[in-house]
């Protein structure tokens, strides 16, 4: 086919006139060279307008084109919707990351339903369990609520519990999230209230200035606990 | 073991600003055996309901996040505060008022659990 091209080509340039233009520009469009093909069979039309052929020819090799930048377009404009998700993602999951004083402290910010907002809970491998951890607190702000609705305690403030592993904690935000903190048994509690507290901060800041355009999170990684 | 159920209830409820002790079925959520001053009937089954689901979810949240058994937990509001151990299928509750000694009530809650073990 190389060999063929250059033939035609060759026999064009010599012979501008010449009927080879549709073999070059459709043997062009074969190959792929579409914007070439293009440029040679339109050049061949404008020298035979009354060619039915060279007509069809460019029509047909527009049409691919035009197909080929369209989807060029899309896949552009995929890449960078991706690229602006990686972005968003990212920034979401290190929301907290200033805050926590070492790598035994996790942060992390929840959505009414259990859904990972931003920070990132990770387990002593590493592996960020944060949305297993979601899914099992989803509810618990709303039964928290009715508790201490019930028993006439007013607001809740904080919920706290021991583990063999970790103390965790966790506070209510603004849109009925919650904000879950964990660090090691060594932590005092005390310290790891005034986290609690400044996470809480951070996140209603956050979500104030992202409210509308933010989306559950679904990945993301960071090394901690136990 | 129902008057040992008792005798935990009694020293639990003893205690400086304690409000409610209540022995709760984490499974199903029903009053094992409780003392209430806030309360009787339908409201303590509530709360007993409620705090048990609360305690079963941190303890889920823990396995989840692989940080081993929940040892003891604590809900601190504007007026007051809610506390819980639990071993197996029993969680000991208290409610206490915000004045009340947390460390005092967390130790009576361990040795509570002893006796319960």
């Amino acid at each position: 086919m190389a060999d063929e091209i250059r033939r035609w080509s060759e026999e064009l340039a010599r012979e501008p006139n010449s009927l080879v233009f549709l073999q070059l520009a459709e043997a062009l469009r074969a190959q792929g060279q579409l914007a070439v093909a293009l440029k040679i069979a339109q050049r061949g039309l404008d020298r035979h307008p009354g060619n039915s052929e060279a007509r069809a020819l460019v029509d047909r090799i527009a049409s691919e084109r035009g197909a080929e930048e369209t989807a060029q377009q899309a896949l552009a404009a995929l890449a960078a919707a991706s690229h602006m998700d990686s972005a968003a993602e990212s920034a979401a999951s290190r929301l907290f990351a200033d805050l926590l004083l070492d790598d035994d402290q996790t942060a992390l910010l929840l959505d009414e339903s259990g859904y990972v907002l931003g920070g990132l809970y990770l387990d002593g491998d590493g592996v960020d369990v944060g949305q297993d951890v979601g899914a099992q607190l989803s509810g618990i702000s709303e039964e928290i609520v009715r508790s201490t609705r019930h028993l006439g305690l007013g607001d809740w403030r904080s919920l706290t519990f021991e583990t063999e592993a970790a103390v965790v904690a966790m506070s209510p935000t603004a849109q009925q999230g919650l904000v879950v903190v964990a660090a090691s048994r060594s932590t005092p509690l005390g310290l790891l209230r005034r986290l609690l507290e400044r996470c809480v901060e951070r996140a209603a800041n956050w979500l104030a200035g992202t409210s509308g355009d933010r989306k559950p999170r679904t990945s993301g990684s960071r090394r901690i606990l136990p | 073991m129902m008057s040992g159920l008792r005798g935990i209830i009694d020293r639990l409820s003893r205690q400086r600003g304690v409000r409610a002790s209540l022995i709760v079925s984490e499974h199903d959520g029903l009053v094992v055996d409780s003392s209430l001053r806030f309360g009787e009937g339908e409201n303590g089954e509530r709360v007993a309901a409620l705090a048990a689901s609360i305690y079963r979810k941190a303890r889920l949240s823990a396995d989840a996040a692989h940080l081993g058994a929940v040892s003891f937990l604590q809900l601190d509001s504007d007026r007051g505060r809610l506390c819980a151990v639990g071993r197996d299928d029993l969680v000991l509750v208290v409610v206490a008022e915000p004045s009340a000694n947390v460390g005092l009530i967390r130790v009576e809650l361990f040795k509570a659990l002893e006796t319960l073990a």
